[in-house]
C-alpha cells in the first residue's frame, strides 16, 4: 500500500513536469488569439491606407501640415506627461508616506479628475478663463480688459495635465504602498540622508510604476481629440478627423498609420526605461517606512493638494452648475435627457470592465510569469489599440463587422468589443502589477500538493490578485463612461448614452442641456472611483 | 420627431442621429456591403446626400415632391430634394460696423479696412468648407486658394463651430464673421437686445443658399412610406415648422421665412449644382494646402 502511494506519487510529480511544459502553450495559444481579435482594426487602416495612389500619398505624408502637425503632437505629448509625473509623484508620495492632515480626503480628491471626460473639462477652462469668461468678467471692472488667452498649447497642456494626472498619481500610490519599507530602513542605517534613500532605493522600485502611469498619460493624450480641438492646437487626431468628415477615408487611414507608428515609439521607449521590471518583489513587506514628518512644508503641502483639487474638480462642477442656473433656451422638443440614457451608460460600461477583465487576465498573467521575451509582446500589443483614437476603431468595426459578422452588424456586442479593444490595457495594467506581487512560493506550494494548474491559480492567486483587477475594472467602467467618438458610430440605432447626448445637444449649440447630464456622468464614474480607492488600503 | 409620433400615432421610426459625413461614410460602406440599414437619409448638407447619391445608393422619389421644390435646391438628376434652405450669411455687430463697411462680394473681404483683424470663421465646418467648394467652381482653385491666404492675413480668427461665431459678433469680440444664417436668428431669440444683424452679399460664394435634404435609400423595405415621409416634410405645416422654430428657409411658395429674413428670391446666391458640393475632399486638400486647416 505504502509504497504503491508513493510511486503513485513520484509518477503523479513527473506528470506535473509535464503539464508545466505544456501550460504555458496553451495559455500562449489563447493569449495569440486575443491579440489577433484585438489588432483586427488595423486590418482596415492597411486596406484604406493601401487604396491611396502614391502620388497623393507621398504628398499627403512630407506636407507642411503633417510636419507640423507631427511636431505639435509630440511637443503636446512631452509636456504633458512630464506635467503629470511632476504633480502625481509628489501627491502620490504626499499621500502615502508622509503625515498630511486629512490623507484620506486628498486621496479621494487626486484621483477623483479622472472622472470629468477632458472635453468638458476644456469647456469649463474657457468658459472660466476664455476671453469673455467668468474671471474676465470678475476681472473687468477692475480695469483688466486683456486676459492672456488660454488657448493654444499651454491651454492644452493644462487642461490635459489636470485631467490624467491621476493615471500617474495611481499607478505611483501603487507601487508605494506595496513598497517594503525595511529597505529603506537598511538604507538609512547605512547613513544615507533621506534623499540619498529615496534616491538610491525608493526610486528605482516606483519606477516602474511611475512608467506605467506615464505610459497611460502619453497614449491618451495622443488619441485624444476633444481637448485640443476646442484649445484649439493643432494635433495629429484634428487632421485625422477633417479628413474623415471631408470622406477621404484614405488619407484618415494614412494618418491613422503615422499615428501608430508615434505610438510604437512611445512604447518602445517605455520598454527601454522598465528593461528590468523582474525586482517588482522584494519580500512581504507589509512594513512602510516611517512616516516622512512634514512640520514646516504642511502648509505648502496643503496648499498644493488644495490647488489641484480647485482646478479639477470645483471649476468643472462649478461652470456646469452655472450652465444649469443660466441655461436661457429651454431644451426643444426631441432633445430630452431620460432614465435611459443613464441606464444605457452604465450598462455599456459595466458589460466592457467585466469582460476586459476576464481578457486581462490571462495576458497579464503570461507577461507577468511567461518568463521568455515573447510572451511580453501580447501585453505590448494590448496597447496599440488604446493609441488609436476612437474615430478610427469606430470605422474600421464598421468596416469588419459588416464584411465578417454581418449579424451583429449595430449591436452592443460589437460596441462593447470597440471599448475593449480601446481600454484594455488599463486592466491589463493594473492585473499584471498585482501578479507581479504574489509571492511565487506560494503557486509553488499549491503545485507541490497536487493542484493543477488552474486550481492552483483559482485558490492561491486569485484572492491575491482580486483587488488588482478591482481596480482595473473600475479603470475601464470609468473610461467606457466618458468615450464618445466609437460609441457614435457603432451604437445601435436609438440606443443613446449620455454622452451621445450631450454631444447632440452640443452640437446644436443649446450646450445648457449638458450640464444635468455631465454633473450625473461625474457622479456614477465618481462612484466607480471609489472602489479603486477602497482596494487600496487593503 | 415627438411631433410628428403626436401627429401620426401609428407611424413609428427609429432614427440615428450623426454628423452628415460620418452617416455618409456609414451608408456608403453599408451598400458596399449590400446591407443598408435605413429607409431614408436626412442631412443638412447637400454635399453628403451628392456622395451617396453618387456611390450609387438612392431610390426614385415621389414625383409631386419633386415639382414643389424649385430646381436650384434638388439634384439635377432627381435623387435628392432639398426641404430647409441655410444661405451663407455674414453676422456682424451694428455698434462696430454698419452695412456700408462691408463690400458686396466676398471677394473683396482681405482688402476691407473695416474688416482687419476682426473676422472670425470655423474652417473644420461643413457648411464653410461648402462655401469654398463653391467659390472653386465659381472662380477655380488658383484664386480661391490665394484667397484663403489673404483671408489669414487679413487676421480672420478661427472658431470650432459657427454658433461660436456669431456668439462672438453679438459680443463684439469680431466685428463679423461667416456662419450660415440661422445661427444669428438663434442668438438673436436667446438675447433679445443683441446688437447683431445680417448681411448678405450678392451672387458669390459667400451668397451661397445650401440645403438640408433627404434622399430615399436603396434597398429599403417600405420605400411607399418613405415616400409619403418626404411628400409631408414638404407639405405646408412642416415647411412651417422649419422656419418658424429652427429659422431655416422653407422650400416651398406660400411659406414666407420669419422674422426680417430676405425672402428667397430677394438673395441672390451664386449659379452652381448643389451636388457638386461633394467634392469637399479637394477643398479640404486645398485649405491645408493654404495652411487654415
Amino acid at each position: 500500500m505504502g509504497t504503491s502511494d508513493r510511486l503513485d506519487r513520484i509518477r503523479e510529480q513527473a506528470s506535473v513536469g509535464e503539464r508545466d511544459a505544456r501550460e504555458p502553450t496553451v495559455l500562449a495559444a489563447v493569449v495569440l488569439a486575443i491579440s489577433l481579435l484585438l489588432l483586427s482594426p488595423i486590418v482596415w487602416v492597411l486596406i484604406h491606407a493601401g487604396e491611396m495612389q502614391t502620388g497623393r500619398l507621398v504628398e499627403l505624408v512630407v506636407s507642411e501640415t503633417t510636419r507640423s502637425v507631427t511636431v505639435n503632437t509630440m511637443i503636446l505629448i512631452s509636456a504633458v506627461t512630464a506635467s503629470s509625473v511632476a504633480i502625481g509623484v509628489p501627491l502620490a508620495i504626499l499621500t502615502v508616506q508622509t503625515d498630511l492632515p486629512f490623507k484620506r480626503f486628498w486621496t479621494v480628491t487626486g484621483a477623483l479628475p479622472l472622472v470629468v471626460p477632458s472635453y468638458i473639462g476644456a469647456f469649463a477652462f474657457v468658459s472660466a478663463f476664455g476671453p469673455r469668461g467668468q474671471l474676465a468678467n470678475l476681472l473687468a471692472p477692475l480695469g483688466i480688459q486683456q486676459l492672456p488667452t488660454i488657448y493654444g498649447l499651454h491651454g492644452t497642456v493644462l487642461v490635459l495635465t489636470l485631467f490624467t494626472y491621476p493615471y500617474v498619481f495611481l499607478t505611483t500610490r501603487a507601487s508605494l504602498i506595496s513598497f517594503d519599507g525595511t529597505a529603506v530602513e537598511a538604507a538609512r542605517t547605512l547613513n544615507h540622508t533621506r534623499w540619498q534613500a529615496f534616491k538610491r532605493v525608493t526610486f528605482p522600485q516606483i519606477a516602474p510604476g511611475i512608467t506605467a502611469g506615464a505610459l497611460l498619460v502619453a497614449l491618451y493624450t495622443l488619441s485624444d481629440f476633444g481637448t485640443p480641438a476646442i484649445m484649439r492646437y493643432d494635433v495629429f487626431t484634428r487632421m485625422i478627423f477633417v479628413e474623415e468628415q471631408a470622406r477621404n477615408l484614405d488619407a484618415a487611414a494614412v494618418l491613422s498609420l503615422l499615428l501608430l507608428v508615434l505610438a510604437m515609439v512611445i512604447l518602445l521607449f517605455e520598454s527601454r526605461i522598465n528593461a528590468g521590471r523582474d525586482g517588482a518583489y522584494v519580500s512581504s513587506g507589509d512594513r512602510n517606512a516611517g512616516r516622512i514628518r512634514l512640520g514646516y512644508w504642511k502648509l505648502p503641502a496643503l496648499g498644493f493638494c488644495a490647488t489641484i483639487a480647485t482646478l479639477c474638480l470645483a471649476l468643472p462642477v462649478g461652470i456646469l452648475t452655472l450652465w444649469l442656473v443660466r441655461s436661457a433656451e429651454a431644451a426643444p422638443a426631441g432633445f430630452s435627457f431620460t432614465l435611459s440614457h443613464v441606464a444605457n451608460s452604465v450598462g455599456l460600461a459595466a458589460a466592457a470592465a467585466g469582460l476586459c477583465v476576464v481578457v486581462a487576465l490571462p495576458i497579464a498573467y503570461l507577461s507577468a510569469r511567461g518568463g521568455t521575451k515573447l510572451s511580453l509582446l501580447p501585453e505590448r500589443v494590448s496597447y496599440v489599440g488604446y493609441a488609436v483614437p476612437g474615430v478610427v476603431i469606430g470605422l474600421s468595426l464598421i468596416y469588419l463587422a459588416l464584411r465578417f459578422v454581418p449579424f451583429l452588424y449595430q449591436s452592443v456586442i460589437v460596441l462593447v468589443f470597440a471599448y475593449v479593444v480601446r481600454f484594455l490595457p488599463q486592466a491589463v495594467g493594473t492585473t499584471e502589477s498585482s501578479i507581479l506581487q504574489v509571492d511565487p512560493s506560494y503557486i509553488e506550494a499549491a503545485r507541490s500538493l497536487g493542484f493543477g494548474p488552474i486550481r492552483s491559480f483559482r485558490l492561491v492567486v486569485l484572492p491575491l490578485v482580486a483587488p488588482g483587477i478591482a481596480a482595473g475594472a473600475a479603470l475601464v467602467f470609468l473610461t467606457t463612461m466618458k468615450e464618445l467618438p466609437a460609441t457614435l458610430m457603432l451604437r445601435p440605432t436609438g440606443f443613446e448614452t449620455i454622452v451621445t447626448y450631450i454631444w447632440l445637444v452640443r452640437g446644436a449649440a443649446y450646450q445648457g442641456q449638458a450640464a444635468i447630464p455631465a454633473l450625473i456622468l461625474v457622479g456614477v464614474s465618481g462612484l466607480s472611483m471609489l472602489v479603486i480607492l477602497r482596494q487600496e488600503g487593503r | 420627431m415627438d411631433l410628428f409620433s403626436q401627429a401620426y400615432p401609428d407611424f413609428t421610426v427609429d432614427y440615428r442621429v450623426e454628423s452628415s459625413s460620418s452617416l455618409a461614410n456609414t451608408i456608403e460602406e453599408e451598400y458596399d456591403a449590400g446591407a443598408t440599414q435605413a429607409d431614408v437619409f436626412m442631412s443638412v448638407d447637400a454635399g453628403s446626400l451628392g456622395a451617396v447619391a453618387n456611390a450609387g445608393a438612392t431610390a426614385s422619389l415621389p414625383s409631386e415632391a419633386l415639382s414643389a421644390v424649385p430646381s436650384s435646391f434638388q439634384d439635377d438628376q432627381s435623387r435628392w430634394v432639398g426641404f430647409a434652405g441655410r444661405a451663407r450669411a455674414v453676422p456682424y455687430n451694428t455698434t462696430q460696423l454698419s452695412e456700408s463697411d462691408i463690400p458686396n462680394s466676398v471677394q473683396d473681404f482681405p482688402d476691407a479696412s473695416a474688416l482687419q483683424d476682426s473676422m472670425g470663421w470655423a474652417p473644420t465646418y461643413g457648411a464653410l468648407q461648402s462655401m469654398v467648394t463653391a467659390m472653386r467652381q465659381i472662380r477655380g482653385d488658383d484664386e480661391t486658394r490665394s484667397w484663403l491666404e489673404s483671408m489669414l492675413d487679413a487676421g480672420i480668427s478661427e472658431y470650432d463651430n459657427e454658433f461660436a461665431v456669431s456668439n462672438s459678433a453679438a459680443n463684439g469680440e469680431l466685428a463679423a464673421g461667416f456662419a450660415n444664417h440661422y445661427y444669428s436668428l438663434r442668438v438673436r431669440s436667446a438675447r433679445q437686445n443683441a446688437p447683431l444683424a445680417l448681411y448678405f452679399t450678392e451672387g458669390d460664394a459667400g451668397a451661397l443658399v445650401n440645403v438640408s435634404g433627404l434622399e430615399i435609400l436603396d434597398g429599403t423595405g417600405s420605400a411607399e412610406l418613405a415616400g409619403n415621409f418626404v411628400r409631408h416634410v414638404l407639405s405646408s405645416e412642416a415647411q412651417e415648422f422649419f422656419a418658424t422654430r429652427t429659422f431655416a428657409y422653407p422650400m416651398i411658395d406660400g411659406v414666407p421665412p420669419v422674422g426680417d429674413l430676405p425672402s428667397i428670391s430677394d438673395l441672390n446666391p451664386p449659379d452652381i449644382d448643389l451636388t457638386e458640393l461633394a467634392d469637399v475632399s479637394g477643398t479640404v486638400d486645398l485649405m491645408r494646402d493654404a495652411d487654415v486647416l
